[in-house]
């Protein structure tokens, strides 16, 4: 599960176009929670355990505190400056590397399929690859019956439902599984009683150049705020030329998104 | 301050952390989502209405709302104050009625039996009254007794192995709902103070009925109403303490009350300042918006500053209480402080909102109407003033 800013307040650097997120509340991401519900209820009926994991800064803390208080076993918080700046690659293998250590007999991962505040729904999907086993995205409904996960999920506009064997990772969409609400008295249990493990790169004996910044091979090249514009542009001219403008106009719209000039690249 | 000093010549560092503990910061994101979510939609109606929101309650039942502060071996929660001030805050902050009912159980409904009652009585009431399957009310006010609490006429008569008690009760809030009021009454006529007495009485004793609910000004979810005791028969073993320990009990039951409805003032003030914020951006006049002048900032300031400083008011007061020291002056300061900033806030959002401030379209007139009463209940200001200056003067220079 990730913490991410609260969706009321987004504190925005328009200098550097980075979120300032030591301003902004946090919280826990909303599919994140979904997939924590459908785990708490998979416990309910099967029994087991739950382990909930995030990297994070210090302050994502709380929302393992919070994930106590709603019924989770025990908490895994990757925490270190090494990790910092990680891409979605780099915390797909980290992550991995701690399932492998810590939770080395797990049955089902179950993820939130993207976050609120970067949207790339890549980190389960990858990480099902790191660990080498099934994957399955955008889950709106999990059962298991000996050992065989079954699952739905909309596709385009049906409705699929696939089988998996354990052990699998699945995301979860906010579809279904709204979230209980946190009782006051698993408040206080979370912090009496917190079950949260620290780790930190060298406990999983990780090299500094294949986590955080250093190891993530994506750059960054800007982040702003969408704005939306509509305008009519009347062309004119024979047929195959206004074809050879259109294009070309679609080369400098798609670059003015990247921010860089694909024609130049060509 | 003669305790911050005396601290400080003993060479005690004092630390005062301004900064909400990660604990309290998931408290009040837990209780506003709860609130936002289940009393948000239906706080203005519920108050049109005049109806308390079963459902809700329902909801809040297995969330531990009510029994805040009960130990776990009864089925509470166990929570700090602070916490405990929060959560009021946070529930009041979006439906006040509702703040009210949780805050008037937890602490003079359920706290006094908490603190006086035998073991035995614990056992037997304490977990159904922290399940919130029984709500608790405190039944001190009659027609010629709320200030002073010597003028109560209910009077409990011994009878073998128990009390015929005979009174009215009035102005009793989750008077409607209570199903385990504790009952004030006095023994012995001639000695009122001396003889006053707390009974544990129960919803299904003969000759224990509940009035109309009452027709008030503001926190109209709340089923406020009057309770009749007519030859209510009550056995010895629901008397809370001993007979004469009335007076004690009232006054710890009314210092713990005065946190909560410090907490919840701040709730309904904070409601005002958030409305009168958004409003002040969005309205226009003069083809700009009103937040723009400076008589609109002016108040916007004023709002800010006592609503922050009552916080800090309330949350001192639970620091001291945690900590086993008295806090009886200090609940009645923060209580008053609390109470008027509401009263003023709360009318100030109804002025920036000018015209649609007074039409019940908008929530800023059901949060002036139900600030109002906080500077009534639980004590007025006028005794809060009383139990202050009675302490400030008794203590050395």
């Amino acid at each position: 599960m990730k913490q991410v800013p609260m969706v009321t307040e987004l504190p925005w650097d328009a200098k550097t176009g980075t979120l300032k997120r030591e301003l902004s509340e946090g919280m826990m991401n909303p599919a994140c929670k979904h997939a924590l519900e459908a785990a708490l209820r998979l416990k309910h009926e099967h029994k087991g355990h739950i382990t909930a994991i995030t990297m994070g800064p210090p302050m994502a803390e709380e929302i393992l505190r919070e994930a106590i208080a709603m019924g989770v076993d025990r908490c895994l918080m990757l925490s270190d400056k090494k990790m910092a700046g990680a891409d979605t690659l780099v915390t797909s293998y980290t992550l991995a590397r701690a399932i492998e250590i810590f939770c080395a007999d797990f049955d089902l991962i179950l993820c939130g399929c993207h976050t609120s505040d970067s949207e790339t729904a890549q980190v389960g999907p990858q990480l099902a690859e790191e660990l080498d086993i099934p994957g399955i995205a955008y889950v709106e409904d999990v059962q298991i019956n000996s050992r065989i996960i079954t699952i739905k999920r909309l596709s385009d506009n049906f409705l699929e439902t696939l089988e998996m064997d354990m052990p699998g990772l699945i995301t979860l969409t906010t579809r279904n599984y709204a979230p209980r609400y946190t009782p006051i008295a698993g408040l206080q249990d979370a912090f009496d009683e917190p079950n949260i493990l620290v780790v930190s790169a060298d406990d999983l004996g990780l090299d500094e150049a294949f986590i955080g910044i250093s190891g993530s091979p994506t750059m960054i090249l800007d982040v702003y705020s969408p704005t939306a514009q509509k305008k009519n542009i009347v062309m004119q001219g024979t047929p195959k030329k206004i074809v050879e403008e259109l294009l070309e106009r679609f080369d400098d719209r798609i670059g003015s998104v990247i921010r860089k000039d694909l024609k130049v690249e060509k | 301050m003669p305790e911050l000093n005396r601290q400080y010549h003993e060479g005690v560092k004092i630390e005062v952390d301004f900064n909400p503990c990660m604990k309290h910061k998931l408290v009040r994101k837990t209780v506003r989502e709860f609130a936002e979510a289940e009393l948000g939609p239906i706080a203005h109606e519920i108050d049109a209405e005049a109806r308390f929101p079963l459902e809700v309650i329902e909801k809040m039942r297995p969330l531990n709302f009510f029994g805040l502060q009960v130990p776990r071996r009864f089925g509470g929660a166990d929570i700090d104050s602070i916490s405990y001030a929060i959560t009021i805050e946070e529930i009041s902050r979006v439906s006040g009625a509702v703040g009210l009912c949780v805050t008037v159980h937890n602490s003079v409904g359920v706290f006094p039996i908490l603190k006086f009652a035998t073991e035995e009585q614990k056992q037997r009431f304490i977990p159904k009254l922290a399940s919130g399957e029984h709500i608790g009310a405190f039944c001190l006010t009659e027609a010629n007794a709320g200030s002073d609490a010597s003028g109560v006429e209910t009077h409990a008569v011994l009878d073998g192995n128990g009390y015929i008690i005979n009174g009215t009760k009035i102005f009793v809030t989750n008077g409607g709902i209570c199903s385990i009021p504790l009952i004030f009454a006095i023994a012995d006529p001639g000695k009122p103070s001396a003889s006053a007495s707390v009974f544990i009485v129960e919803k299904h004793m003969p000759g224990f009925s509940v009035g109309e609910i009452e027709d008030l000004c503001g926190m109209r979810a709340n089923p406020v109403s009057s309770l009749f005791l007519e030859d209510c028969r009550v056995p010895e073993e629901n008397l809370l303490g001993k007979v004469g320990d009335g007076m004690k009990i009232g006054f710890a039951a009314l210092d713990t009350g005065r946190i909560g409805i410090g907490a919840q003032a701040v709730g309904i003030a904070q409601a005002a300042f958030e409305a009168s914020v958004k409003y002040s951006r969005e309205r226009q006049q003069f083809s700009k918006p009103i937040s723009s002048f400076q008589s609109v900032q002016n108040i916007l300031a004023d709002m800010a500053t006592q609503i922050d400083a009552s916080r800090l008011l309330v949350y001192r007061v639970c620091a001291l209480k945690d900590s086993g020291k008295p806090f009886s002056k200090e609940a009645s300061m923060a209580k008053l402080f609390c109470s008027s900033a509401a009263s003023m806030i709360t009318g100030q959002a109804v002025q920036i909102h000018g015209g649609y401030g007074y039409s019940k379209e908008y929530d800023v007139e059901r949060y002036f109407r139900d600030a109002k009463v906080t500077e009534i209940y639980e004590g007025t200001s006028e005794i809060q003033r009383m139990v202050i200056s009675r302490n400030v003067l008794a203590e050395p220079m």
